[in-house]
């Protein structure tokens, strides 16, 4: 059977008007006279709606810690309805939740909490992305070759931000030092997400470090990102030690393959 | 009969999981949480299929949407489920997407004759794609639509029919949308065509909050009531016995207390009736 065969007009016209009535409660009175249907879809709202929530409760975790269940929820209402979940995969909805919250009302006087989601958005990447070996440090000693690039792990996600974020998200972990956020220091944060094995990781890095990823993101040779990074006075034996304990780089046959010519 | 009564697989019991005796026990997942590339979620998966058949349950397909479906998501579930290689894979007689959007519950539709050509292209599509049998699960409804042409049993036996599709028989599901739309629950049990059934799901249900006349919702948040256990027994007398899962999705409870619930639907399949007086 093909589509042309196929008496979809009815079927399409309830499903728009089903649809809409879902999504404007108003306009749901006026399609649908019979009250049972009115809660029929209040009920179908509603579950939606959990869901959604649900997704990103789980995704956010520390983000809803800090704001307290109500703002969180209050919050997550206003995302759902201006970006409801498109993909089924719910266990990865939420991608805008950090540019939203940047420009949520209620949170204006807590700018770090939009960095603290752009973190939590990188978690939930770096927990579902590819598994692969990471380049260890007698893997890196046996490759190493000045003219080599060094592949990012397919877990391994950094940026900046405009407040101690990691170091706010490590201070809700588990196992956290009770005084971890009495100790805070209010400064912009460089961080690294990783995913060596199967528990994530996030540390707060300096600015050569992370001038070292960009440069491996780039293509650069370890002699390269080596420079760029000792400009900025590092002592690269150490950041790459620290880079290797997180598990940034990728181990086996992409190291060889990367060679530059 | 090698798989019997099984749980929905819960990450946090997966020691537990790997580590039962149970003759017969088998897990299902939602396929939708595993369709990622990598991670801790895909290997306790992984490790469990090692073990024990797994089920995959997806909740996006959209069978019943008028728009085929939607080929990433098909080709996702394609690719888990060549890697899962499950014992069953299953998805609902109802729709979740519309202009890209994906409203994620079970809506519902009028049964007609048109809806039926289109879930069958749909199910035709899945199945063609996947290689695999589709089983095909009746919704919770919570208020009668205008326009319906034939009843749940006759649509989706016709769908079976012709599509070569298997019925996935949400027991908690009859009940519920009986007490909502006011039909008798016993013989819509009764209605179902028994050989084209290839797989049971038990659930607890919860009322919403209207004083007035309660909705039941398909809540998935409590043990099976008694009076699904009855539905179920009628069905099991009628039909002999079938993969059973017991869901639950919210408020999850430790993995003996599932355990228990999945004993007694393994009791009633295997022992029968009358050996069982525990509900």
């Amino acid at each position: 059977m093909n589509m042309s065969e196929l008496n979809i007009s009815e079927p399409a016209v309830f499903q728009a008007t089903f649809a809409q009535a879902l999504a404007d409660e108003t306009a749901a009175v006026e399609m649908f006279a019979d009250p049972a249907i009115a809660r029929a879809l209040a009920v179908h709202r509603n579950t939606s709606a959990k869901a959604a929530h649900d997704a990103l409760a789980a995704n956010y975790p520390v983000l809803r810690t800090l704001v307290s269940e109500d703002s969180f929820a209050g919050c997550a209402q206003a995302f759902v309805a201006s970006h409801p979940p498109r993909d089924p995969r719910l266990c990865l909805y939420g991608e805008d939740l950090a540019a939203f919250v940047a420009a949520y009302g209620p949170f204006s006087q807590a700018p770090y909490l939009a960095d603290v989601a752009t973190l939590e958005r990188l978690v939930t990447e770096a927990l579902f992305a590819a598994d692969a070996e990471p380049l260890d440090g007698a893997g890196f000693a046996r490759a190493l070759d000045l003219d080599l690039a060094l592949t990012l792990h397919p877990t391994v996600r950094f940026t900046t931000v405009a407040s101690p974020a990691a170091s706010i998200w490590l201070a809700h972990q588990p196992g956290a030092p009770p005084d971890a956020l009495e100790r805070l220091v209010w400064i912009d944060e460089a961080l690294v997400v990783s995913r060596p094995g199967m528990a994530v990781q996030v540390a707060a890095i300096d600015s050569s470090t992370l001038v070292f990823l960009k440069a491996c993101q780039s293509g650069a040779t370890v002699a390269g990102a080596a420079l760029a990074a000792a400009a900025l006075g590092a002592d690269v034996s150490a950041l790459v030690a620290t880079l290797i304990t997180a598990g940034a780089f990728r181990a086996g046959l992409d190291l060889t393959l990367a060679r530059k010519t | 009969m090698d798989m019997t009564a099984g749980l929905g697989f819960k990450t946090e019991h997966l020691e537990e999981a790997l580590t039962s005796r149970a003759a017969g026990l088998w897990f299902e997942v939602h396929a939708e949480n595993y369709m990622v590339e990598g991670g801790p979620r895909l290997a306790a998966l992984l490790a469990l299929r090692e073990r024990r058949p797994i089920s995959l349950h997806g909740v996006g397909l959209s069978i019943a949407s008028v728009e085929p479906p939607a080929p990433e998501h098909l080709a996702r579930l394609k690719t888990l489920a060549d890697r899962i290689e499950p014992a069953a894979v299953s998805d609902h007689l109802a729709w979740q997407r519309w202009e890209g959007g994906h409203h994620a519950d079970f809506l519902p539709f009028p049964r007609t004759e048109a809806a039926l050509d289109i879930v069958v292209r749909n199910v035709d599509q899945v199945q063609v794609t996947l290689k695999r049998p589709l089983l095909v699960e009746n919704p919770s409804l919570y208020a009668d639509l205008p326009g319906h042409e034939m009843g749940e049993a006759e649509f989706l036996t016709q769908l079976a029919q012709r599509t070569g599709c298997g019925l996935l028989i949400d027991v908690n599901n009859i009940f519920v949308s009986a007490a909502n739309l006011g039909f008798k629950a016993d013989a819509r049990i009764d209605a179902i065509a028994g050989e084209l059934v290839g797989e049971i799901h038990l659930a607890g249900h919860s009322k919403d909050s209207d004083p007035a006349s309660p909705l039941l919702i398909d809540s998935h948040d409590a043990g099976v009531s008694d009076a699904v256990w009855a539905l179920y027994r009628r069905l099991i007398a009628r039909i002999g016995p079938r993969p059973t899962l017991i869901e639950r999705d919210d408020q999850i409870p430790a993995f003996d207390v599932l355990m228990a619930e999945r004993d007694i639907a393994q009791s009633i399949m295997i022992e029968g009736d009358d050996r069982y007086e525990y509900v």
